[in-house]
Formats: C-alpha cells, structure tokens, sequence
C-alpha cells in the first residue's frame, strides 16, 4: 500500500501572518508608551508564545490550521487588550489562562476527534455534569458562583457549558434507539438533554443569576433543531408554528416570572440613574462615544477604574483604547472560529452537533455581552469568549474551540490499530 | 524615543496610524481565512483517505460516501434517498470505523441484503460486494482520484 | 496524472467525497446564527454612531447646542446658562421647544436630543455647534403670547402654502430660565404645549360636519336645506338640544344657520338621514379622527407627537351622537388638527400641506441640512366641499368679523365649548380660521380658556396674530 502524501499548508506562512499582526499592534503600543522594558516584555511574551504555539501544533495534530492560528492570533491580541488598559502591566494571569486554553484546545481536541468514542463516552459526560452542578450547589459561598480556593477562584459554571455541549450533540444511531415506558415511545437521550436543561435552569433560579442561562437554553435549542432536521419528514408549518408559540409562550411566562431583579433590569433607564444601577452602562457607553473610530491610543483609556471593565464591559474598554473599528474587527475575529465549519463541513453527526452547540455558546455569549454593555439588552454578567479577563471562562472557551478542531479534522482510524494491522 | 507630543501636535497621526495597524491586522485575517480555503481541498483528502475512496453506484448513479454516518431510506433526510414504499424510513445506516465501511439493518422491514444474504448484524463492506435494498441494487465501488489508498 | 490512472484503472469512477446534506445543515445553521448577529453588530455600530453625542451630552461631557427662530433669535442654548438671557427670553416657547431637564418629553429639543449634542463621533469635541433652525417666528410668537393678557389658552399659526409653523404658543408656559426648583407650584399645564392636545372644539366641529354634508349630499343641496330653530328642539330619541339663542332663529338656509352657529339646525341635519351616518364617519375618518374608539394614526410634527381627534357616532337619531357632531360631549380635537383642516380648506383641495417646525439642522461638524417641503397631507375631504366650506367661512367672516380683520380677506368659524373639568364646569372659546391674503396666508387656531365675554376675544388675538406674521411669510 502507498500513500499519496497531503501537502500541508504551510505552517510557517501562516504563523509568519499571526506575527506580522501582532508586531503590528506592538508596533502601536510603542508609538503610545515609547519604547520601554514593559513594551519590549510584553513584544517578546506574546511574539515568542506564537512561536512555541506553532510548534506544540506540530506535534499534535497538522491539520485544521485555521481554528488553531486564529486561536493564536485571538489569544495574543487579547493578551495585548489586556495589559494596556490604563496603562501598561503585562496581564500575567490572562496570559497563562491563554495558554491554559490554548492546551485545553489541543486536549479536548484529542478527546474528541473521533466521534465515535466521543459519544461512547457520553455516561462520563453526564457525569461529570452532575459533578460540577454538585460542585455549584454545594462548594460555591453564598449562592454565587465561585469556588474560592483561596489562591485561585474557580467558576465551574463555566466548564458546564462545554460538557453541555459535548451531551447536547447525538449521533443519528442514538436517535434510532427508542425506548418505551407505559405506551410512550421516546429517546432516552432526548430526554436526558431536557432533564438537564432543567437542572440547568433550576439551579440559575437558585443561584439568582439568570446570565448564563440564554447560553444553556440556545445549545438545547439548537441541539434540538438539529434532531428535528434528522427525523422528521419536513418541518411542517404547522410544527413551526407551534415551536415559535411555545418560544413566545416560554419568553412571556419568564418576563412575568422573572425575579425581581431581573424585572429592574428590564425595565430601568440607565440614564435616569447614571450613577447607581446605569453606573456601568453610562460610563461604556459614553467611553465607545469618546473613542470614536480609532480610540484615544492603547494606555490612554479611563475606563478601566469601572468595575468590570476587564470583563463585562471589556467591548466598550477595547472600544475606547482601540476604537470601535478595531473593536468590531475583533469580535469578527473571535467569530471566525465557529464560521471555520463553513469552510470545511463536518463529517459526522456527532461532530456538526457540537460545532452548532459551540457556535451557539460564542454567539449568544457575545450577543449578552456586547448588546448588553451597549444597553440594547438586558445587562448580564457574561464573557466574550477569549477576549474577557477571567480564567474559567477563558479555559472552557478553550475546550469549545477544540471541538471545532475536531469537527475539522476528524479521526475516525484508530492509528495504532491500524498500525497493528499491517 | 516618545512620540506623545508629536501626537498631541498631530491628532490624525495617530488615528492614520490605528487605521494601519487595524487593516493591517484585519489583512492577516483574511488571508488566514483564504487559507481555510485551501484546508478544505486538503480535508477532502483526507477524508478520501479514511474512506478508502469507496463509493455506491445503484442504477447508473453514483453515491458518494461523504460521512462517517450515511443514512438509507424513504426519509427525506437521509443522503441516499429512495422513494418507493419497499424501502423503510430508516432503512439501513452506512458507518465508517476503523478504516472500515460497514452497513447495518436499522429496523428496515424488508431487511438489508449483502451479496444475496439477508444481514442481522453489522456487516463490513468490500469492494465489489452487492447491497440490495428494497428493489434497489447497490455496488461498492472504488473511485479513483487524488489521496485514495491504493 | 489524470492520463495515467485512467490508462491503470480504466473502469474506475472519477472520486466524489463531497460532504452529504445531511453534514451541511449544521454549517447552514451556523452561517444562519453568524448572519444574524454580523446583522445585530451592524444596527449596533449604527447605534453608537449616531446616539454617541447623546452619551456624550448626558454625562455631561460636552454641552448642547441653540435652538434658534426663523430670524436666528436663540429660543434655546444649550452651551450656556440660560440665566445669561434676558429675562422672558424664553417665556412663550418654553413647552414647545423644551430643553434637556427631561421634565418634557414632547418637545422640539427633547425630540432632537443626538442632533443637538456637540460632539460628533469622527470629529471628536473640538466639532463646532449644533444647532436646530426653526419655523417660529419668536417676535409674533411673544406678540401672540402677551395678547392672551391673563387668560390661559393656545394658539397656533401655519403658513398654508408652504407648511411653516409661524406661531405656536400655550398658556400658562415655564420659563425654562427659571428652572424647575418650583415645580409644585406651577400653574398646571405650564410643562405641556396645549395646541397639541385634544380639547371639547365646541361649534368649530360644525365645519367638520359640514364637510361631511358637503361630500355626501352635494354643495348646492346642502346649501338649500331649511330647517327651523325655535331656541330648542328635540329630537327623535326625546332630548332636547339648545340653541344659544333662546328665542330661536326661526327659519334658516345653511349659511344662516352656520353664521348663527346654530345647535338645531345642524342636529335636525344630522337626524334629517339627507346626510347618512356612515358617510360622516367616513370622512372623519379620512380627517383623522378616531370614531367610535377606532385607531386613528397620531400625527407627527418633526418628532412631537399630537393625540388625534376623537368622537363618538353610533345613531342619528341619538342625543350622543348629534351632540358629538356639533363639537361637544365626547368630541376632541386638538388646535392642531383644526389649524391643519384650515389649511386644507383654504387652499381648496381638501389635501393640506405638511407642517413642519425644523427648516434646518446643522451638524455639530458645520453641516447644514435643509428641511424646506415636508409634502401634502393624504386626502382629507374632497375639493368640491374644501371649496363649499372656504365659501361659507369666508362669507362669515365678512359679515361678523369684519372689524375684527379689518383689512384681511380671511374665513373661519369660531365655537364655544362647554367643558366640564372633573366637576368643574366652564366655556372654552375657539376660533377656527384662515386668511387668503398674500402677505399673510396662514391657517390658525385660538383657544381661550375660561373666556368671560368681558375678556379678550379670540378674534382679538387673531388680529394679533395676522398683523404680526403679516410680511414674514413671503421672507
């Protein structure tokens, strides 16, 4: 047997890419500080870490470039964000979170190429989701969301989103395995995914945080979607029409039920209150508006004494060091990750489930974030995937892009079997 | 070498010099982007490689085995789709593992025959070897073309 | 390479790997989320764009620019305390053009709060000043304010022909200069322009009628009919309806009984069935009323919105609905919308020219824009009875008001309103009208609250009015 070889592209090219962009923005941030130790750390950090990056990338896995150069790109340009808000201190955390998810891409990668075995091992995804929905309602203080180990907070929330992603996917053949109780036929795995949705929910009802839960909700519901597509005749009108009600049925009853807080949100008007429960939202706000199209140059922003700025509001902050256009550019950016599936289809159902769920955690997580920020929705804690400060979310987020990987490039030989064969 | 007061002397250098740097940025982007075009021909590869390139030809056409997972029958989601009411909904699912393709009786009524036998459990596919399907014959054929096994 | 793998494996089909459809929906999925959120972070970018100045303004980052009148006599500034102003400076235009407190929300600055912010988001602060050019005439609209004397009301004046708001003022109105530290002891009404709110029109409502007989019967018909008035008359249903003139009008053609403003005479047309009930409702419709609780479109001065007339029709033969048709009981209009019906009459199409009140914005970057022609309100009623009415009005005009305008060739309809203020009741007075001069062509509407017949009349104000906007309209 011979083996016609696969040209790869070239690697060397497209990390020459990365580091042309990123001297570029360090580049701009000497122009702002001059040519400093700090500037010349930061250079040398992120220059060399695309180095190192692309050649760990060698050793794992040579395919899928472009879910793992964008990563690199993402990840450097937000290490670059984040230690020039306010002036320049390398952001040491965020860069070895950075690093963190850049080898929980590679890990998850591992784990999940091969369908198959993905889903084989959906039990222990199950339970490790019960584990974390555990963790936060027993080790979190005071009904929040962390676990504070007193070095390091942890956010388990966060690792639920991709576990949730990882049980949301099905296979057509799980789909075929009907079970019956009492005279109703149903599939179990469809039931286990509205089960835990509604942990899910419950558990954010307990928690009296309410942010996340759109995230959860749209991976179900694409997850959903997706089953419908496989075995169903044709979505009916009929059935459409139904889903859309029970959607606004949904949505109305949680307006009506929401929490007290929550009502607050909706309905306030953050200028009527600048500086109470608008504080936030009027300093972003009026921070995008000052640094128009081009920012007032990396350092020079005021934001960054508002609560949040590195987290939730962190859109408004690039916004008023960077400009809006960059801003813009980067969320673009950061979406080029799920839109990589558009260029290379996945090969299993497994695998196009998971790629919708993650592109369904991204999206809304920055639709939360950056509609909420700018007050056209509800304000609501949550991340922008890579960009925002915070360690949980920035390693999930990881773990996220590395299902993409393998919905790109899939293994379904198990190498060493098939080397044992021969 | 600061060059703050030369901005403060000169607003738009700065802005003309973000503009650059963005676009610059944004052009990497994209050709990272344009890269993933030429990913794709190499997935394809790939892909033709753990396939080992093997296709369904039935009655003059030929299916391609695009998917670890091709689903046979009478629903219209499935990829290889026929209409006739001799073909269950779920008739039969074609799944590639281990470098082998391998077909299986998914509740057809009518069942699945490989060579003339009437499976039970899931069969492994070769060259050459005949499917029946309701009234359907299929045969596994190798195609040729760049990245297949020879 | 091709050559050569078909000269080994002939038989050999051309490889197809191409990913199903089934592989594809997720992809389809995918570009349908990322569309719709490129979609989402547009209309955001459009957002910040253009509500940056506002940000900018609110939290007190720059200031706001002028308001100024149709000669550049500042009616709002923004960028200073309006204390440097002389004092009454702003206190007739107070509750129309508003200012940024955001005590009113209907006003002309309110409505243009981004436009009027100094800050541009390409531009930056050192932007120059925005500011609002406007239709008002600020001499004859203090000349106006002033002639109300004590007595509490609204007028509004527009230029017919070209849709120009020329005067606009209410009563009683804040003095933005003196801020809001007394806002309990206010007049009632000072922080709301009472021309755009719909008030009881009283007998001006009869030119709405009239219009009415006027599409559905024919002009010269309509002219013709006689009826008899005897001081009161009761209808159908048994209610007695009262004329003003307690010991009647005897019997009268329509002008007459238009000039007398006569109660029974337009309650017998409205029984008479010559003009169905269904016919006036349509043209109130087209006028812009809500009949009967129906949604009627709110109208729209440059962002200010003004409530739509409102009646109640259900049967000829009912009190309610006879009474609802001579402008009292349920029947509101605003002197908005009777000023616009004047125009509409005045220049004889039944089609009225769009007013506006912002002739030009200019960008805090020095950009001017030219609002001059907002163009023609939808049919409203037919030319023949725009006509018809313009006859009778002006004939009306001739033979009551003519020491009033004396020297002005001008129509209208005046109305006394009985209104009845939670209890308290009172007679508002009203006056309807247009004047076909060239050097004035402008429709207006008066109204004095609580008019005492010792008072200031309406037709006093009118006069005001046109000698003031006399010559200013053809600038």
């Amino acid at each position: 047997m011979t083996q016609t070889k696969i040209k790869p592209v070239s690697h060397p090219f497209l990390l020459l890419l990365v580091l042309i962009a990123h001297s570029a923005m360090m580049l701009l941030v000497a122009l702002s500080f001059g040519v400093t130790p700090e500037v010349v750390k930061l250079a040398c950090i992120v220059l060399t870490s695309d180095f190192v990056g692309s050649i760990i990338l060698q050793f794992v896995q040579r395919e899928a470039c472009t879910v793992d150069t964008v990563l690199l790109l993402v990840l450097g340009m937000s290490t670059i964000y984040q230690s020039c808000f306010g002036g320049l201190e390398f952001a040491t955390k965020h860069f070895a979170f950075g690093v963190g998810a850049f080898l929980m891409c590679q890990a998850s990668y591992v784990v999940t190429r091969n369908p198959y075995r993905a889903e084989r091992l959906k039990p222990l995804w199950y339970v490790l989701f019960f584990v974390l929905i555990a963790a936060i309602r027993f080790l979190t203080g005071s009904r929040g969301l962390w676990i504070d180990l007193g070095f390091i907070t942890i956010q388990p929330s966060e690792f639920v989103k991709p576990v949730f992603v990882l049980i949301c996917a099905s296979s057509i053949r799980t789909q075929l395995k009907k079970s019956s109780l009492l005279g109703i036929h149903f599939v179990p795995d469809n039931l286990l995914v509205i089960l835990c949705t509604g942990v899910i929910a419950v558990l954010q009802w307990w928690c009296r945080d309410l942010g996340s839960l759109p995230t959860f909700l749209a991976v179900a519901g694409f997850a959903f979607l997706l089953r419908f597509c496989y075995l169903r005749e044709k979505i009916s009108v009929r059935l459409m029409v139904f889903l859309i009600l029970c959607v606004c049925a949904a949505a109305v009853f949680a307006w009506k039920m929401a929490p007290a807080y929550v009502q607050e949100r909706l309905h306030s008007d953050i200028w009527a209150d600048m500086s109470g429960t608008g504080y936030q939202q009027v300093k972003a706000l009026t921070a995008i508006a000052e640094g128009g199209w081009f920012g007032k140059g990396a350092g020079n922003g005021s934001l960054v004494h508002v609560a949040a700025s590195r987290t939730d509001i962190v859109f408004s902050t690039i916004c008023e060091e960077w400009g809006l256009f960059t801003a813009m550019m980067t969320v673009i950016l950061v979406l080029f990750l799920p839109a990589s599936i558009l260029t290379v289809p996945p090969r299993s159902y497994y695998h196009s489930g998971l790629a919708v769920g993650v592109a369904a955690v991204f999206m809304v997580q920055m639709t939360l974030n950056i509609f909420g920020s700018c007050n056209l929705i509800p304000f609501t804690g949550v991340t922008i995937p890579f960009i925002s400060q915070g360690g949980s979310s920035m390693l999930a987020s990881g773990i996220l892009a590395g299902f993409l990987k393998a919905a790109q490039a899939p293994v379904l030989t198990d190498r060493s079997a098939v080397k044992g064969g021969k | 070498m600061d060059l703050t007061p030369l901005f403060e002397q000169y607003p738009f250098l700065r802005e003309a010099a973000t503009a650059f740097v963005v676009i610059f940025v944004d052009i990497c982007a994209l050709v990272i982007l344009l890269a993933a075009g030429r990913e794709r021909r190499r997935g394809d590869r790939g892909w033709a490689q753990e396939s080992r390139g093997y296709m369904l030809a039935c009655e003059g056409t030929l299916y391609p085995l695009g998917a670890a997972e091709i689903l046979i029958g009478r629903h219209p989601a499935a990829d290889i789709r026929f209409s006739d009411t001799e073909v269950s909904r779920f008739h039969a699912l074609l799944c590639l593992s281990g470098g082998k393709w391998q077909i299986e009786d998914i509740g057809a009524q009518n069942g699945v025959l490989v060579n003339g036998r009437r499976i039970a459990k899931p069969c492994t596919l070769h060259q050459n070897d005949a499917i029946q399907i309701g009234k359907h014959r299929m045969t596994v054929v190798k195609g040729s073309g760049k990245g297949v096994i020879e | 390479m091709a050559k050569k793998q078909q000269k080994t494996r002939t038989n050999a089909p051309q490889l197809d790997i191409s990913a199903p459809a089934s592989m594809r929906r997720a992809g389809k999925w995918t570009a349908l989320l990322l569309s719709c959120f490129l979609a989402a972070l547009v209309y955001l970018g459009y957002t910040l764009i253009s509500e940056a100045p506002l940000y900018m303004a609110k939290s007190g980052k720059t200031t706001y620019g002028t308001v100024c009148d149709r000669n550049g006599d500042v009616l709002f500034d923004g960028s200073q305390p309006l204390t440097n102003y002389a004092p009454g400076q702003f206190a007739d235009v107070g509750n129309l053009i508003g200012d940024t407190s955001g005590q009113m929300s209907n006003t002309v600055v309110a409505k243009h709060l981004p436009e009027l912010a100094n800050y541009s988001f390409t531009y930056g602060n050192e932007a120059g000043s925005a500011s609002l050019t406007t239709t008002l005439s600020h001499a004859a609209n203090r000349a106006v304010y002033y002639a109300f004397g004590e007595k509490n009301g609204a007028a509004i004046a527009y230029n017919w022909k070209t849709g120009e708001i020329l005067v606009c003022v209410s009563r009683p109105c804040v003095d933005i200069a003196q801020g809001y530290a007394n806002l309990e002891n206010m007049a009632p009404g000072s922080l709301l322009c009472k021309a755009f709110f719909p008030t009881v029109p009283g007998s001006t409502q009869k030119v709405s009628t009239l219009l009415a007989a006027y599409e559905s019967a024919g002009v010269q018909a309509v002219n013709a009919l006689e009826y008899t008035c005897e001081g009161k008359w009761t209808n159908a249903g048994g209610d007695t309806i009262n004329c003003h003139q307690i010991y009647g009008h005897g019997t009268q053609n329509l002008l007459q009984g238009f000039e007398n403003s006569c109660n029974p005479y337009f309650a017998q047309l409205v029984q008479s069935g010559i003009v169905p009930l269904s016919s006036i409702i349509g043209t109130y419709t087209r006028m812009g009323y809500s009949v009967n609780g129906q949604k009627a479109n709110p109208l729209n001065l440059d962002g200010i919105t003004i409530s739509p007339a409102s009646t109640r029709l259900s049967d000829p033969q009912n009190f309610e609905t006879q009474w609802g048709a001579l402008g009292q009981g349920k029947t509101l209009v605003s002197p908005y919308q009777l000023m616009l019906w004047q125009g509409a009459i005045a220049n004889g199409t039944g089609s009225a020219v769009q007013p506006y009140l912002v002739s030009k914005k200019t960008s805090p970057t020095g950009e001017t824009v030219d609002i001059a022609f907002h163009g023609s309100t939808p049919q409203m009623f037919t030319p023949a009875a725009a006509q018809g009415v313009k006859e009778i009005e002006t004939q009306n005009a001739a033979d009551h008001y003519y020491v009033s305008f004396d020297g002005y060739n001008c129509g209208c309809k005046s109305g006394t309103a009985q209104v009845n203020d939670n209890g308290r009741e009172y007679e508002n007075s009203l006056l309807a009208g247009f004047c076909l001069d060239d050097r004035a062509p402008v429709a207006f509407c008066i109204l004095i609250e609580e008019r005492n017949s010792w008072d200031v009349s309406t037709a006093q104000i009118a006069k005001v009015l046109l000698d003031n906007v006399s010559g200013i309209c053809n600038e």
